[in-house]
């Protein structure tokens, strides 16, 4: 399970950005943020060969000592980034797909949603409950 | 060896190193001067063969370092460059012994060495010595330059000695093993005699005699060494040295691809150097020219005949490979605890070819790795550089994010609670460098376009570490300044908490530097730009107030300057539409007066929890000189709109041009410039002011009142009086007429305008003779003048058709029946059945009847007279008339009655 999921905007910065509660959460701030560079330049590597049947699932970014940090971008270049637990082994990389999935999902109702401006921050309730859903529970 | 060095790259495997060191007492600029100079000879292309040597000088290199030499011999000290004073031929014995002294620090690996002695006169300084240059002083010394590449030549020489030597060592010598330093202890006691240890022997010095024909400058046989020294090191999986071998392929074969080199800018190589075409072609006569005995190296053991491969491109390995030969190489050197410094410089090396690679992914796993080596306890100015090289690494490979993320940590380092002496002036400086990677600029006009959009929490984290760090610094005008920067920019994101505590540090701040409006500029050339509170408190609209209406200026008639229909022939054009950006300053249809009072309405609402105070609150204009009169206000918290007028005097005429305030809020005084706030709505902010005008007071003998005739509103007229007559009475009115302005009053001019009523008047209601206070003009500012205008009314009261009936109440008709009654019934109670006598007070009779009027001064002096204007006050009159004589019964006596009563009336007066 999740212990931070993230949005970011096709412009790099958060529409949406929580964490487990306990955590410190700037530093997952600091995670997320760092790791656009490597959304980026898989992007960009991406990008020319074949923009059109580009994989949305960007796989792991970036391991550090304590956490995966994995990455999933949309069509219109909105950045999904989910940090897990380095500890946690059993999470295959189909879940974290599905997760991705899901949260993709949940996105698109949010951006359905008529009073929603796109490029404000993400205040649906909806989409709050997707994600929590997804991360871990604190005990 | 403990001590990385950061800024190797690839290609420093085919430099000599070489020391320049000061011996003795030599200022240090002046050492710094001449060691320029002597790095300027970077490269050296030797005389008869065509190669070229390149040196690397350092001035300061740990003797520990050097032990590595035999393993990688670019990390060898061979060259030393002694500086030194000497101020007479005494000293010159103790000079020479320094010198010496100096020369065994490096003594098991110097080749030459050379000693530069500066101030020595007399006989000794006219020897000719090779190992000595002699110099007057440090002005002097023109072929320094030249005395290095001789010097360099030198060891070009030796360096060539060695390599041939090593290369043809014949199979009866024995091979002697090299090893580093930490290796000694592990082979003593080893059967030197068995195979595996040969081929170790072997593939070791290989790998040596690679690395020698790398730094002689020749390539393709440096290439066919290393390749023979990795198949001989694999045999005997002697992995420390086959990681080196694999590195020394990489470097070669990087020098192949990149001969602009892969340090990046800071260390370019000279552009004069060859295109990778040629590059073999150079290298091939030089090798040529040195004679290899190709039966030596057979019988050695080692099968390939270097000559055969010699300009095979084969030999060197494709951009592809050379990233695989390095991940294999750290991985070997991963194996070895103590080679820790070669694992991290290789992956340094790797990372900079990546990045000439433009794989960005690849060099970043590298670097990751980098992180992770321990290199044991590291001392704290160790880990901010290598904190500093990860950021500016990452930012080779273009991962700005990254790169500010080490920096930041980097800067941290600077500060760390362990250091005795924080740096915090480094820490600043590095945090700033972190500001591009966090998207974040101190410009605030950046932040005017709607709601911030940004990494806020991360942001807020930096200008905050920004804030504390410029405090330590004893730089308190810097803290202002990104302490304002913060809540102005990044007040949406602020808990209310936060509000406070920023806003009360910002107070505790300003106490000792208030903040301003300068551009505040950094040593390093950085200029922060001021922060205006445009947010504290927030201006919803700026309106300029038009005069009162008794100082509004007037413009003459029939004058030229009809300023209306001159812009355009057309009365209506589609154009004009286009404008709409000049809106804002679209010019104000009415005229303010040089040296009144002008007044500007600002809606503004304070987003601030608590109750905000803004001090010395007051325009900002331009086009006129305008004395602003500023005001101070406190706001309650989290106001709703709050109407502010701010006021000022323009002191010359012209177009004035509200462009915004200013404020004091926390002690930090802001310009906030209209056009620079978004959302605020302005009707136009461009105004005439018309050269000045007297200004007129007047005062009435009779009491004000509150009437204002009908028509008139009640801003039109200054005053009103009001009075009660009876009818054809005369009232006087003395006007006192008193300059109260800076101007001389010339003219005056005096009408009176009857409110139209039905009533009929007779004769002049208000009459007036003005030639009395006219001989008084033009009348200084402070004097007086008064006017007697006489109020005369004259109504008809007449002719109202039941007036009679009204009043005879007997019910007796007055036609004439004749009723007698002898029993009068006195006074019915009228109020009953009159609705008109219903009203209270003094409307109880309706025989009032009002009349008003208003008097007008016109009234001009001054410069604003010379341009056509006047101004206008006017004095409303107010009267009651009653009138003078009242039936109030009417009787009625028969006519036949002799000698009876006559028609009785009584007369009452009110009063």
């Amino acid at each position: 399970m999740a212990v931070c999921i993230a949005v970011i905007a096709k412009e790099n910065y958060p529409l949406y950005i929580r964490s487990v509660p306990t955590q410190n959460e700037l530093k997952f701030h600091y995670t997320v943020h760092t790791s656009l560079d490597v959304v980026e330049e898989k992007i960009s590597a991406v990008g020319k060969a074949m923009a059109d049947q580009r994989e949305l699932y960007l796989g792991l970014l970036y391991p550090t000592e304590d956490y995966k940090v994995y990455g999933y971008v949309t069509n219109s270049k909105v950045k999904f980034v989910i940090v897990v637990d380095s500890s946690n082994t059993s999470l295959r990389d189909n879940e974290i797909r599905s997760m991705f999935r899901k949260l993709h999902n949940s996105f698109t109702d949010v951006m359905c949603n008529p009073f929603y401006n796109p490029g404000d921050p993400i205040q649906s309730k909806a989409f709050d409950g997707i994600v929590s859903g997804m991360m871990v529970q604190p005990s | 060896m403990s001590v990385p060095d950061y800024m190797q790259c690839a290609e420093d495997h085919q430099t000599v190193l070489v020391v320049v060191q000061p011996v003795g007492i030599v200022p240090e600029d002046q050492f710094f001067k001449i060691y320029k100079r002597i790095a300027s000879v970077s490269q050296v292309s030797i005389r008869d063969s065509q190669r070229l040597l390149y040196i690397r000088y350092r001035h300061h290199y740990l003797p520990e370092n050097n032990e590595w030499g035999d393993f990688q011999t670019h990390r060898k000290v061979v060259g030393l460059i002694a500086v030194t004073t000497c101020g007479s031929s005494k000293e010159w014995p103790q000079t020479s012994e320094r010198f010496h002294g100096q020369k065994e620090v490096y003594g098991s690996t110097l080749y030459d060495s050379r000693l530069l002695v500066f101030g020595l006169q007399g006989e000794i300084a006219e020897q000719q010595r090779t190992d000595v240059a002699f110099y007057l002083n440090f002005d002097e010394c023109p072929d320094v330059e030249k005395r290095v590449e001789d010097f360099v030549e030198s060891i070009f020489i030796v360096l060539e000695s060695k390599r041939l030597d090593r290369a043809t060592d014949k199979s009866g010598d024995k091979i002697p093993l090299l090893c580093v330093p930490f290796e000694k202890k592990d082979f003593v006691g080893l059967d030197t005699d068995s195979r595996h240890y040969k081929k170790r022997c072997q593939g070791r010095m290989r790998k040596h005699v690679g690395d020698l024909c790398l730094q002689a400058g020749m390539l393709q046989d440096a290439l066919v060494h290393y390749h023979m020294a990795v198949e001989l090191l694999r045999g005997v999986n002697d992995f420390l040295w086959l990681g080196a071998a694999l590195e020394g392929l990489c470097s070669a074969s990087v020098i192949f691809h990149y001969p602009g080199g892969t340090a990046g800018k800071t260390a370019g190589r000279k552009p004069n150097i060859s295109q990778p075409a040629d590059a073999g072609k150079r290298h091939r006569p030089g090798a040529q020219e040195v004679l290899i005995d190709p039966g030596a190296l057979t019988s050695n053991g080692i099968s390939a005949d270097t000559s055969t491969e010699i300009g095979r491109a084969k030999n060197c390995l494709s951009p592809e490979d050379i990233i695989e030969k390095y991940k294999e190489a750290i991985s070997y050197y991963g194996k070895y605890k103590n080679a820790g410094v070669i694992e991290l410089e290789a992956c340094v090396k790797a990372v900079r070819v990546l990045a000439i690679q433009k794989r960005a992914m690849e060099a970043s796993e590298f670097l990751q790795n980098a992180v992770y080596i321990n290199l044991g306890q590291l001392s704290e100015e160790e880990k901010i550089q290598r904190y500093s090289i990860l950021s500016e690494l990452y930012d080779l490979i273009g991962f700005h994010r990254k790169s500010a993320f080490f920096k930041r940590v980097a800067a941290m380092q600077c500060v760390a609670p362990t250091i005795p002496e924080p740096g915090w002036r480094a820490c600043y400086k590095l945090l700033l460098e972190t500001l591009p990677g966090y998207s974040l600029s101190l410009d605030p006009k950046d932040f005017n376009k709607g709601t911030h959009r940004g990494w806020a929490a991360v942001q807020m984290r930096l200008l905050h570490e920004l804030v504390y760090a410029s405090r330590r610094m004893g730089n308190p005008g810097l803290s202002v300044r990104h302490l304002s920067f913060l809540l102005q920019t990044m007040l949406d994101f602020l808990s209310d908490q936060e509000k406070k505590e920023v806003t009360q540090s910002l107070e505790n701040y300003t106490s000792k530097c208030p903040g301003g409006m300068e551009v505040i500029t950094l040593p390093d050339g950085l200029k922060l730009p001021p922060v205006p509170f445009t947010k504290l408190p927030i201006v919803r609209s700026v309106k300029l107030l038009n005069l009162p209406v008794s100082l509004r200026p007037h413009k003459v008639k029939g004058l030229l300057g009809q300023n209306m229909s001159t812009a355009s022939p057309f009365i209506y054009s589609p154009i004009i539409m286009h404008n709409r950006g000049e809106e804002r300053c679209k010019k104000i249809d009415f005229q303010w007066v040089q040296g009144d009072v002008c007044e500007v309405q600002l809606m503004v609402y304070n987003p601030m929890p608590y109750e905000l105070r803004v001090e010395n609150m007051g325009l900002l204009t331009s086009g006129v000189e305008f004395e602003s009169l500023p005001a101070a206000l406190s706001l309650p918290a989290e106001s709703g709109l709050y109407p502010v007028t701010l006021v000022g005097v323009p002191r010359t005429a012209g177009n004035i041009t509200v462009n915004g305030y200013h404020t004091s809020v926390f002690g930090v005084t802001s310009d906030c410039l209209l056009e620079s706030l978004p959302g605020v709505k302005t009707g136009g902010c461009l105004v005439e002011v018309i050269p000045s005008l007297p200004r007129l007071q007047l005062s009435t003998s009779l009491p004000r009142s509150a009437h204002t005739p009908q028509p008139m509103s009640k801003e039109e007229l200054s005053s009103t009086v009001s009075v009660q007559l009876f009818n054809g009475e005369t009232q006087q009115l003395t006007i006192t007429l008193e300059n109260i302005g800076t101007e001389d009053i010339e003219t005056l001019e005096l009408t009176s305008k009857t409110v139209t009523t039905k009533e009929k008047v007779f004769g002049e209601f208000l009459s007036w003779e003005l030639e009395e206070a006219l001989s008084h003009l033009p009348l200084k500012p402070g004097q007086s003048v008064t006017l007697t205008v006489n109020i005369k009314v004259k109504l008809d009261f007449s002719g109202q058709e039941n007036l009679l009936q009204d009043l005879n109440d007997d019910g007796i008709s007055v036609t004439g029946l004749p009723i007698s009654s002898p029993l009068r019934q006195v006074l019915k109670p009228r109020a009953e059945t009159k609705p008109v006598s219903s009203e209270s007070g003094k409307a109880e009779y309706n025989h009032i009847k009002t009349l008003e009027a208003v008097l007008n001064f016109k009234y001009s002096g001054g410069a604003g007279k010379v341009e056509g204007y006047y101004r206008d006050l006017s004095l409303g009159v107010h009267v009651d008339v009653e009138p003078s004589v009242f039936f109030t019964r009417v009787s009625t006596l028969p006519a036949t009655r002799r000698g009876g009563e006559r028609e009785a009336m009584r007369l009452r007066r009110y009063r």
